[in-house]
């Protein structure tokens, strides 16, 4: 009995410092430049590209990928614990700025510069966006005569499809029928929503645009012309740590990855399972920016 | 940490009760799912369970898809039915994924119910001249409802907790909430949904715990004056 309870708190002992330890520790002693990345295959992806062309100029890297989504990593970025980061201009601002109004790619990259916490600095932002985007399948185009979203305003009976946090974003329901006059019903479809939309349980559906899939189960994009989605260009947030050789470097990557790069770095690794470090080393070889 | 002024303002809100993704619809789709589940776990695992006691073989069964139903990462199975099944049986695939949940505990609760039966009682019984089918109906089913709804009990917490799942593969369910709210970064969202589940959860419980109790007061098996 006795022995029991002094086993367990020993192991409890033990199962609390494993835990303080696995805490990022404190101490500052950072010379490799910190890179993160989301949890999202193709952000991974960018994140090695910077990674591979720092590392290849001698520069130290440490890699801190995989860190989920926003609320988890924009903290450890405003604290400096991670010093580079592949990011979005448009999810960016509005994560910053909720009630943003820029759509246009230049206009979101300079209202998100303003925006940024003190110490970190949006790079160059590159050609490549990866950005939400209303899908529907080729028969839903083709039968209604849709190219653009504006076309859905005759049509009745609509149903969009999404992640469950669609129903509230200002591109959502709402801002479909402020902008253009378009009725739809939602159905939070989360990580199910293409499958849904090629099933037919909804009609239109939130997709990203650099999403493989829209080029394989050939889905029409629709047109947004009058900018209900922000523009959402990769742009690398990095804070003081990285240098001017070092932003040099990264610049030169993000001019040189178009959208299309974007999309066929994403269809390898959708297709051909490949890691993201072989997926960006090819491409950055490719493009000249490594040997 | 715990916003309860943003709580309280969330909860107050009637548009957040009304509507498809309303609480008072998300609460219904929960039970509702949770109910389905369970039921056909039941209409399985109760049976055989009773069967297992009854003959007293095929105990390993019991024991075996104990352990196994622990090793099962539920949210793998569930992506695992939908795919397998289809996008447009999802409803069913997400009701199979949570039965399978359900089954070991209707199953483990309805074996040791009738498994624990003293001897004696069931001797008297075939003395008296019951059939099985008799024995089984009129003595070991009443004698075992304590436990068979004590299997019932841990399966409804175990499913109605996982139902949270459900909004992952497009259903909905009080996890609407806690997976929305996470996205918008609305923690008074968050927070209401956990309490809602919680005290669907906890209720159910007691509800059933009841339920458990009366039987169990009821239909305790009597102790023999004396062992010989």
């Amino acid at each position: 009995m006795k022995l029991t309870r002094i086993a367990a708190v020993a192991a409890s002992i033990g199962l609390t410092l494993g835990i303080a330890g696995c805490a990022p520790s404190a101490v500052p002693s950072r010379e490799p430049i910190v890179i993160g990345s989301q949890a999202y295959y193709s952000n991974e992806i960018v994140a090695e590209a910077y990674a591979l062309v720092l590392e290849d100029a001698g520069f130290a890297v440490e890699r801190k990928f995989s860190l989920g989504q926003r609320d988890v990593y924009v903290p450890a970025l405003v604290a400096g614990e991670i010093d580079l980061f592949p990011e979005y201009t448009g999810n960016l601002l509005q994560f910053f700025v909720p009630t943003a109004t820029e759509t246009a790619a230049e206009d979101v990259y300079a209202a998100l510069a303003t925006s940024l916490p003190e110490g970190l600095t949006a790079l160059a932002m590159s050609p490549a966006s990866d950005q939400d985007s209303y899908n529907v399948t080729q028969d839903f185009a083709s039968a209604n005569g849709v190219e653009s979203i504006a076309d859905l305003a005759s049509l009745t009976d609509i149903t969009l499809g999404g992640a469950p946090e669609l129903a509230e974003r200002p591109y959502g329901p709402a801002g479909l029928l402020a902008m253009y006059g378009v009725t739809v019903s939602f159905e939070a479809t989360g990580d199910t929503t293409v499958e849904s939309l090629v099933a037919g349980i909804v009609d239109m559906a939130n997709v990203y645009s650099a999403d493989p899939r829209i080029q394989q189960l050939g889905l029409v994009t629709l047109s947004d012309p009058l900018g209900l989605f922000l523009a959402s260009n990769v742009v690398p947030i990095a804070s003081e740590a990285v240098n001017a050789d070092a932003r040099a470097l990264i610049d030169a990557v993000s001019a040189a990855m178009s959208a299309e790069d974007l999309v066929a770095l994403n269809v390898r690794s959708v297709d051909e399972k490949l890691s993201a470090a072989v997926i960006a080393r090819e491409w950055l070889v490719s493009e000249g920016l490594l040997d | 940490m715990l916003d309860f002024g943003g709580l309280g303002a969330w909860l107050s809100n009637p548009e957040n009760w009304a509507g498809r993704y309303g609480l008072w619809n998300l609460v219904a789709e929960h039970l509702c799912l949770t109910f389905l589940a369970i039921v056909i776990a039941a209409i399985v695992a109760v049976p055989i369970g009773v069967a297992i006691g009854h003959f007293g073989r095929g105990e390993f069964l019991v024991v075996g898809l104990g352990s196994f139903s622990r090793a099962i990462p539920t949210m793998g199975l569930l992506f695992a039915l939908v795919l397998v099944m289809g996008i447009q049986f999802r409803e069913l695939s997400v009701v199979l994924a949570l039965s399978a949940i359900a089954f070991p505990p209707l199953l483990a609760g309805a074996y040791s119910g009738v498994t624990t039966i003293p001897a004696w009682i069931r001797d008297s019984a075939t003395a008296q001249g019951m059939t099985t089918g008799q024995l089984v109906r009129h003595v070991e089913l009443p004698l075992a409802s304590a436990s068979i709804i004590g299997g019932f009990r841990i399966a409804y917490i175990q499913v109605v907790s996982t139902v949270v799942l459900a909004p992952l593969v497009g259903l909905g369910g009080v996890g609407f909430g806690i997976i929305q709210g996470l996205a918008l970064r609305n923690f008074p969202q968050v927070t209401a949904s956990s309490l809602v589940i919680i005290v669907i959860t906890v209720t159910g419980d007691r509800v059933i715990g009841l339920f458990q109790r009366l039987a169990g007061a009821r239909l305790s098996p009597p102790t023999p004056l004396e062992k010989s």
